[in-house]
C-alpha cells in the first residue's frame, strides 16, 4: 500500500521560498491505478519524483508497504528504487549504447542474482511487441517503440509502484492509445500500483481513480 | 559568416578556452624549446667572447719567439702556459690552471681596472682564488712545463728538469681570460711577463701575441719575422769561410733541410748537411776513449781506402789514442732515446777508411750545435748532461783535448750511416754548412720559410670562438625532441576539445545543413573558428614560450646542471624563435583541428539533428587488421635486425617498440569494435564493468586517443628510463667501456719514461713491490678540446691520443661500428688504425657518442686537427675515450711532432690495489701533475651527462603526462557530463552511487589499464636489450608505472566523483 501523508515540497528562489507541493495526502492499494492531471508547473512531476524517491520532500511522509524511503541511507534508497519502483519517463530515457534487451535488463545489472531475469526480459519484450527488435539500438526505434522499451524496463524488477510521467506525451493518438493499453495490461498482470501523470483527459478518463492538482494541492477529481 | 564565427567563438567560450590553452601550450613548448637553444647558444657565445676581451686575432708559436715581434705587429705580448697551482700554506691544489705572463699592455688592451701584477705578484681569477682559498699576501706556487728548444725525446732533452716551480704572492683577482672556449669556470693566474721570462730562461721571448681587428697580420708577420722566431740561426764559421744553419732544437727538420738545400742551389752555393752526435765510448779492441763527438757528413775526399764495412775517418788524435790504422774496426757506443720511452745504449761498428789531421782537417768545433751543460763547459768533468755519465772514465788526456779543441769532432762517418744510427723523428741533420758566406742566403731563406708552416700560427680567435659557440649540441633541437611529447599531448588535447566542441554542436550543424548550408560552408565556418583559435593560441603561446624557456634554463642551471656543466646560462628572448614557434604552433594547431573535423561530412543532416554521429572511424576492420599486422611485422623485422646486429640496437629496438605500440593501439581499436558487440548482461560488479566497457567502445576515437596518450607516455617514460646508466660500478671487462682497465690517469706535463718498464719505475721511485702486478699503458697526447658531451662548445681542434701498437693489437673495448674489411679487423677494429692511410688521412677511432652527438660526423668522414687529416674508421661503444680521438702512435709522431712524451695512461691490475697505486703514482709523479682515477669515474661523468639529458626528457615527458592527465580528466568529465542523463537514469532505476561509480570507473580504468598495458608491452620490447646488457633498474620502471597508474586513477576517480555527485533530477531533465 502506498501512503502519502501531508507531503510538502519547497524550493528556495531569489524571491523567497516557492511551495510546489502543499500537504498532499492520499492512499493507494495494490492493483490501484490513478491518474493525476493539472496545468504545467503545478507540481505533478515533483510529486511523482518524490514518490519514486528521486527527490526528497520538505515535509510529510511516503510509505510503500510500510517502508519510508526517505528514512533509508543512500545505498538502501537506491536498492528501494531498484526493487520497488518502476519509472516510465516521458522521453523514454534509454541508454543509446545498449540494445533493447540490454536497456530492459539495465536495472538487473545491480541485482544480487540474475537468475530468471533473461526469461522475464524476453517475456516482457514479447509483451511489448518488440521481439524482433531485441538487438536494436534505441536510435533505430520509433518513439512508440522506445516508450515500450521504457515500460518493459520499468517492469523488469516486478515493482510494487509503477510511476509514469506523461508516458504518451510525445506520441500520436493511435500510438498513445496502444501504449496506454499496454500499460494497463501489464499493470493488471503484475498487480502494481500504477500512478500516471498526464495532460491527456482521454487517458485520465481510463483510470478508476483521478486526482487533480492545482498550485501544489492535490484533490480527488 | 565572419560575424557568425565570432558569435560562435563567444558563445562557446568555455570549450574554446580549453582549445586555445591546448594550442598555447603546444606553441609555447615549441617556441620555448627553440628559445632555449638560442639562449644556450648566446650564453655560450657571451661567455666565450667575454673571456676573449678585446682579442680578435692571436699569433702563437709552438716555441717561444722574440717579444719584439709583438711591437712590430702592434699587438700585446704574452706567455700562455698550463700549470698546477698550489696554495703554499694550506697545500690546496688546482690542476689545469692557465698561466698568463702579462704586463700593463695586456691590462690596458682589455680595459681592465687596476694594474697588472709586478715583481712576484700573481693575480688570480675568482674561481682559482676560491679554489685555493687564497687571501691577499698568500704565497701561491705555480708549476709549469719548462719550454725547451731541444726536444725532450732526444739524447739532449732535459727530461728530469722539464718543469719549473715558481712562487708568487697573491695580489687580488681579475676577470677571466681564455683563448679556448669552455663552459666551466676559468682557473687563471696572471703573473708578470718579465718574471716568467726570467723563471723560464726565455728572456725577451713570448709565445703569444694578442691583436685587435688587424688587417694583413700574416703578411706583416711574413715581413717582420726573423729566423730566430722559428728557432733557426745562421752562425758564421770563420775558419771555413762558411755559415752554418742550425736549429735551437739541435736538429733541423726535414722541411728546413729541404728548403735550405734548394735555396743554396738557387744561389749557386754549396750546402753541406752534417749530423754531429755524442759517442760515449769509442774503442779499437781494448783501447778506448770516452765522450767524444762524431760528425756524419759526406766523406769521399777523406776516404783513402776502400772498406767492406761502414767507413770511418779518424782524426790523427783519435787514431793515435786508439792505436788505430786503416782497416781497423772501431766500435762506437752511444745512447739512443727510444720512442717507447727509454734510453738505450747501442753499439755500431765502422772500418777505418782514412786518417785526417785534427788541425786543418775537415772538422772544427763549430760542427756541434749548442748543447747547454756540455758545449758551454770549461772542463769535461764539469759536463752536466741530461744522461748518465761515468766521470771515472775521463782521463787527463781527454780533459786536455776538451781544453784545446772543445766540441771538435774526433771522427767522421758518412752522413747516411750517421743518420741511420742517430737520426730521430725530430730531424736527421744538426746543421747545414753553406759555402761561401753570402749575405743573400739569409734573405732568401727568410723569404722562403713560411713562419706559419714553421709553427707560428695566426688565428682569428674571435671567428673560431663564434663558430665553436654554435655548440656541439643544438639545445633547441634537443629540447624540441625532449618536449615533443608535451607538444603531442597539448595538440591531442586541443584537438579533443575542439572535437568535443563540434560534437556538442552537432544539432547546430544539422540545423545549418537543413537550412541550406553546404557541408563545405559548415567546414569553412569551423575552420574559420579553428583559425582564430589557433591564432589566439599561438599568440598566447608566444608569451608562454618565454616562461617555458625560462623554466628550462632554470632547470639547466639547477636540476640538470650535469647536462651542461655551467650555470652561466641566461634567457635571451629571440623574436626568430618566437616567430618560428608561433608559426609551427599555428600549423600544428590547424592540422590537429582539421583532423578533428574530418568526420562531419559523413553525417546526414537528419543524423546531425539527432545530435549523434557515430564517431567511430569509418575504417573497415580488415584494413585495421592489415595495418596492425603490417606494423607488427615491421616491429618484428626491426627487433630481429637489431638482435642480429644488422642495425644499431637503439634504432632497432626503439623503432620496433614504436611500431609495436602502433600495432597494439590498432588492435585495441579493433577490440573496441568487438567489445561493442558483446552483450551487457549478468549482475554484480562484472555486469557494471561490462556496461563501462560498452561506454568506452561507444566513442572509440576518444577512447583510442586517451589510450594512445597514456600508452605513449608509459612507453616513452619506461623506455627512456631504461637507457639511464646505472650508478653502480661497471665490472672490469676487456670488452666493456673500461677495456678492463681499473685506472685512467693524465699528467699535466709529459712523462717521458715508459712506466711499464722496471728501470723507468726504479728511476721514478715507483716501488716495484706495489707495481709488480700492474701494467701501465702510456699514450701520447696532443692537447686540444674535449670532444665529449662534457664540452658544450663545438670542438674545432679536438684532443688526439697516440696509442701504442701493443695496445691496438690487444683488441680491448668494444665497437659500435667500424669500416673493417678483413675478418681480423672485424674481430679487432683497432687494427684499422695501423692500416695504411687513405688519401693521406690518418685512420682514427672515436667513441660513437662523440662522433654522433659532439662532432656530428659518421664513419669515413675526415676531420682536420692541427693541419693533419684524420679519417674516422671505427666507433667505440660507450667507452672512456669519449673525450679524444685515438690514432696509432706512429702516425701520431709524424703528425704532431711537438707533442712529446706520454700524458695519458691506462692501468690494469688487481682492483683492490687501485687506491694504493693511485696514491703511490700521484705522490711519485706529483711534479708532472699526475692525476689517476678509476675508469668507472670517468664513465660515470659521461653517464651523468646522459642521465641528466634523460632526466630532462623524462621531466618534460612527465609534464606532458601531467598535461595529458589533466586533459584526460577534462575529457572524462566531459564524457560524464555528456552522459549525465544516462547516468541519472541508472540512478533512477536503482543504481547506488558506488555502483554508478563502478560503471564510470570501469570505463576509465579500462582506458588506463589498456594504455598502461600497451605502453608497457611496447616499452619492454624496446628496452629488452638494455635490460639484458645494462641491468636497467626494474625498480625505477615500477616506480614510473606506479606514477602513471596514480595519475590515471586519480583522473578516473575525479570522473567517478563527478558522476556520483551529479544531481539526479537536474540531469534527467537536462538536454
Amino acid at each position: 500500500m502506498l501512503v502519502v501523508s501531508s507531503l510538502s515540497k519547497e524550493y528556495s528562489s531569489g524571491a523567497g521560498p516557492v511551495r510546489v507541493l502543499d500537504g498532499v495526502s492520499f492512499e493507494l492499494h495494490r492493483g490501484d491505478s490513478a491518474a493525476i492531471m493539472g496545468p504545467s508547473g503545478c507540481g505533478k512531476s515533483t510529486l511523482l519524483h518524490i514518490l519514486g524517491a528521486l527527490d526528497v520532500p520538505t515535509s510529510g511522509t511516503v510509505t510503500l508497504d510500510g517502508q519510508n524511503p526517505f528514512a533509508l541511507k543512500e545505498a538502501a534508497q537506491a536498492l528501494y528504487r531498484n526493487d520497488r519502483i518502476g519509472f516510465v519517463f516521458q522521453d523514454h530515457c534509454l541508454l543509446p549504447q545498449c540494445s533493447v534487451l540490454e536497456n530492459i535488463l539495465a536495472p538487473t545489472l545491480i541485482a544480487k542474482s540474475d537468475s530468471g531475469v533473461k526469461d522475464r526480459a524476453k517475456f516482457l519484450i514479447d509483451r511489448v511487441g518488440l521481439a524482433s527488435r531485441a538487438n536494436h539500438k534505441p536510435g533505430e526505434l520509433s518513439g512508440g517503440e522506445k516508450q515500450r522499451v521504457a515500460i518493459a524496463r520499468a517492469l523488469i524488477r516486478n515493482p510494487i509502484l509503477l510511476l509514469a510521467d506523461e508516458p504518451t506525451g510525445n506520441l500520436d493518438e493511435a500510438t498513445a492509445s496502444s501504449i496506454a493499453n499496454l500499460l494497463f495490461e501489464l499493470h493488471n498482470e503484475n498487480r502494481t500500483i500504477l500512478l500516471t501523470v498526464t495532460h491527456s483527459s482521454d487517458l485520465a478518463a481510463r483510470f478508476p481513480i483521478g486526482f487533480r492538482m492545482h498550485n501544489g494541492i492535490l484533490a480527488r477529481s | 559568416m565572419i560575424e557568425l564565427i565570432f558569435r560562435n567563438l563567444k558563445f562557446y567560450w568555455r570549450t574554446n578556452l580549453a582549445v586555445v590553452l591546448g594550442l598555447a601550450i603546444a606553441t609555447g613548448v615549441l617556441a620555448g624549446a627553440l628559445m632555449t637553444g638560442e639562449s644556450v647558444r648566446r650564453s655560450l657565445l657571451q661567455l666565450a667572447v667575454g673571456r676573449l676581451g678585446n682579442t680578435v686575432i692571436t699569433v702563437s708559436g709552438r716555441q717561444p719567439f722574440r717579444e719584439v715581434l709583438a711591437g712590430e705587429l702592434k699587438g700585446v705580448p704574452m706567455i700562455q702556459m698550463e700549470a698546477i697551482a698550489q696554495h703554499q700554506t694550506s697545500g690546496r691544489r688546482a690542476a689545469k690552471v692557465l698561466v698568463f705572463g702579462v704586463d700593463d699592455r695586456f691590462w690596458k688592451f682589455h680595459g681592465w681596472a687596476g694594474e697588472a701584477p709586478s715583481a712576484r705578484q700573481v693575480v688570480l681569477s675568482e674561481a682559482l682564488a676560491t679554489e685555493l682559498s687564497a687571501a691577499d699576501g698568500d704565497s701561491v706556487l705555480l708549476r709549469v712545463e719548462k719550454p725547451s728548444e731541444i726536444p725532450q725525446e732526444t739524447l739532449h732533452g732535459r727530461r728530469e728538469d722539464a718543469s719549473r716551480s715558481m712562487r708568487f704572492t697573491f695580489k687580488g683577482v681579475a676577470p677571466e681570460f681564455s683563448l679556448e672556449p669552455r663552459q666551466g669556470a676559468i682557473l687563471a693566474a696572471y703573473v708578470p711577463l718579465s718574471r716568467l721570462q726570467q723563471e723560464l730562461d726565455v728572456a725577451s721571448k713570448i709565445n703569444a701575441i694578442l691583436l685587435p681587428e688587424t688587417a694583413n697580420v700574416q703578411a706583416t708577420l711574413r715581413n717582420q719575422f726573423a729566423l730566430a722566431d722559428v728557432g733557426l740561426r745562421l752562425r758564421p764559421i770563420d775558419n771555413c769561410q762558411c755559415v752554418q744553419l742550425e736549429n735551437g732544437a739541435g736538429l733541423l727538420t726535414d722541411e728546413q733541410v729541404k728548403i735550405t738545400l734548394a735555396e743554396a742551389k738557387k744561389l749557386g752555393l754549396r750546402a753541406q748537411p752534417i749530423l754531429t752526435y755524442l759517442v760515449n765510448f769509442t774503442a779499437n779492441g781494448t783501447r778506448q776513449f770516452p765522450y767524444s763527438l762524431i760528425t756524419a757528413m759526406d766523406l769521399p775526399a777523406f776516404v783513402t781506402a776502400k772498406t767492406k764495412n761502414t767507413p770511418i775517418v779518424l782524426t790523427d788524435w783519435a787514431a793515435r789514442d786508439l792505436g788505430a790504422k786503416v782497416g781497423d774496426i772501431i766500435s762506437l757506443e752511444s745512447f739512443i732515446w727510444k720512442q717507447e720511452g727509454r734510453l738505450v745504449t747501442e753499439t755500431h761498428q765502422a772500418e777505418v777508411a782514412g786518417i785526417v789531421p785534427l788541425n786543418g782537417g775537415p772538422g772544427d768545433r763549430g760542427m756541434a750545435p749548442d748543447y747547454p751543460g756540455i758545449s758551454d763547459s770549461d772542463d769535461l768533468s764539469q759536463w752536466n748532461p741530461p744522461f748518465p755519465m761515468d766521470l771515472n772514465k775521463v782521463r787527463p788526456v781527454d780533459e786536455d783535448f776538451w781544453h784545446k779543441y772543445k766540441t771538435t769532432p774526433k771522427m767522421f762517418v758518412p752522413l747516411a750511416a750517421g743518420q741511420q744510427w742517430w737520426g730521430s723523428r725530430h730531424g736527421q741533420v744538426s746543421g747545414i754548412r753553406i759555402y761561401p758566406q753570402d749575405a743573400r742566403f739569409e734573405a732568401a731563406l727568410r723569404r722562403t720559410i713560411d713562419p706559419v708552416a714553421a709553427g707560428i700560427t695566426v688565428s682569428n680567435i674571435r671567428k673560431e670562438t663564434l663558430a665553436a659557440s654554435t655548440g656541439s649540441t643544438d639545445f633547441g633541437e634537443y629540447f624540441t625532441y625532449f618536449s615533443s611529447f608535451l607538444m603531442y599531448a597539448a595538440l591531442i588535447l586541443a584537438g579533443l576539445f575542439f572535437k568535443l566542441g563540434v560534437d556538442q554542436r552537432l544539432k547546430e550543424i544539422g540545423l545549418l545543413r537543413s537550412i541550406g548550408f553546404s557541408m563545405a560552408k559548415v567546414r569553412w565556418l569551423f575552420l574559420g573558428e579553428g583559425f582564430v583559435l589557433s591564432l589566439v593560441g599561438s599568440a598566447l603561446g608566444s608569451l608562454f614560450a618565454i616562461g617555458f624557456a625560462w623554466f628550462i634554463l632554470f632547470g639547466l642551471r639547477s636540476w640538470w646542471t650535469g647536462a651542461v656543466g655551467t650555470k652561466a646560462l641566461a634567457l635571451h628572448i629571440s623574436p626568430e624563435a618566437l616567430a618560428g614557434g608561433a608559426i609551427g604552433g599555428l600549423i600544428a594547431g590547424l592540422i590537429a583541428l582539421l583532423l578533428s573535423l574530418r568526420k562531419i561530412p559523413a553525417a546526414t543532416p537528419k543524423g546531425l539533428l539527432s545530435g549523434r554521429v557515430d564517431s567511430a572511424l569509418p575504417t573497415h576492420p580488415l584494413l585495421l587488421i592489415a595495418l596492425a599486422a603490417a606494423f607488427g611485422a615491421i616491429a618484428l623485422a626491426l627487433l630481429g635486425a637489431a638482435a642480429a646486429g644488422r642495425i644499431p640496437n637503439s634504432a632497432g629496438f626503439f623503432g620496433g617498440g614504436v611500431c609495436s605500440l602502433i600495432s597494439l593501439l590498432i588492435c585495441f581499436r579493433l577490440w573496441l569494435g568487438s567489445a561493442k558487440q558483446a552483450a551487457v548482461k549478468g549482475s554484480g560488479i562484472l555486469a557494471l564493468v561490462r556496461l563501462g566497457m560498452r561506454n568506452a567502445s561507444e566513442r572509440p576515437v576518444r577512447s583510442v586517443l586517451s589510450v594512445a596518450l597514456i600508452s605513449s607516455a608509459t612507453f616513452l617514460l619506461i623506455s627512456v628510463d631504461s637507457f639511464r646508466h646505472s650508478s653502480h660500478s661497471q665490472k672490469l671487462d676487456t670488452t666493456s667501456g673500461n677495456g678492463g682497465y681499473a685506472l685512467l690517469a693524465e699528467s699535466q706535463t709529459p712523462i717521458y719514461h715508459n712506466l711499464d718498464l722496471p728501470d723507468a719505475r726504479a728511476e721514478l721511485n715507483l716501488q716495484p713491490a706495489i707495481f709488480a702486478s700492474w701494467h701501465i699503458t702510456s699514450f701520447r697526447l696532443k692537447p686540444g678540446e674535449e670532444a665529449s658531451c662534457l664540452n658544450l662548445y663545438r670542438p674545432g681542434n679536438p684532443k688526439v691520443l697516440g696509442a701504442p701498437e701493443q695496445f691496438l693489437r690487444a683488441g680491448r673495448f668494444s665497437f659500435s661500428e667500424s669500416l673493417a674489411q678483413s675478418e681480423e679487423q672485424k674481430n679487432n677494429p683497432w687494427l684499422l688504425l695501423i692500416a695504411d692511410s687513405v688519401n693521406g688521412a690518418i685512420p682514427a677511432a672515436i667513441d660513437f657518442n662523440s662522433m654522433e652527438y659532439v662532432l656530428h660526423k659518421k664513419l669515413g668522414d675526415e676531420i682536420t686537427v692541427s693541419g693533419s687529416k684524420l679519417r674516422l674508421v671505427a666507433a667505440l661503444s660507450d667507452s672512456i675515450f669519449q673525450g679524444e680521438l685515438v690514432i696509432a702512435e706512429k702516425p701520431f709522431l709524424k703528425a704532431f711532432p711537438e707533442s712529446e712524451g706520454f700524458r695519458f695512461f691506462l692501468l690494469n691490475g688487481p682492483e683492490d690495489q687501485a687506491p694504493k697505486i693511485t696514491a703511490a703514482l700521484e705522490e711519485a709523479l706529483a711534479d708532472a701533475g699526475f692525476d689517476a682515477s678509476p675508469t668507472e669515474d670517468k664513465l660515470a661523468r659521461f653517464h651523468a651527462v646522459e642521465n641528466a639529458y634523460l632526466s630532462t626528457f623524462q621531466m618534460l615527458g612527465m609534464l606532458g603526462l601531467l598535461l595529458g592527465t589533466v586533459g584526460l580528466s577534462a575529457v572524462l568529465l566531459r564524457n560524464v557530463l555528456e552522459r549525465r542523463r544516462e547516468l541519472a537514469l541508472l540512478k533512477a532505476v536503482g543504481f547506488a552511487p558506488l555502483q554508478l561509480g563502478w560503471v564510470v570507473f570501469a570505463e576509465n580504468g579500462l582506458l588506463l589499464l589498456m594504455g598502461l598495458g600497451i605502453g608497457l608491452a611496447a616499452a619492454m620490447l624496446a628496452v629488452a636489450p638494455v635490460i639484458k646488457g645494462n641491468g636497467a633498474s626494474i625498480l625505477s620502471m615500477v616506480k614510473l608505472l606506479g606514477l602513471v597508474l596514480f595519475v590515471g586513477l586519480s583522473s578516473a576517480l575525479l570522473a567517478m566523483r563527478a558522476a556520483i555527485r551529479s544531481p539526479l533530477l537536474a540531469s534527467l531533465r537536462s538536454e
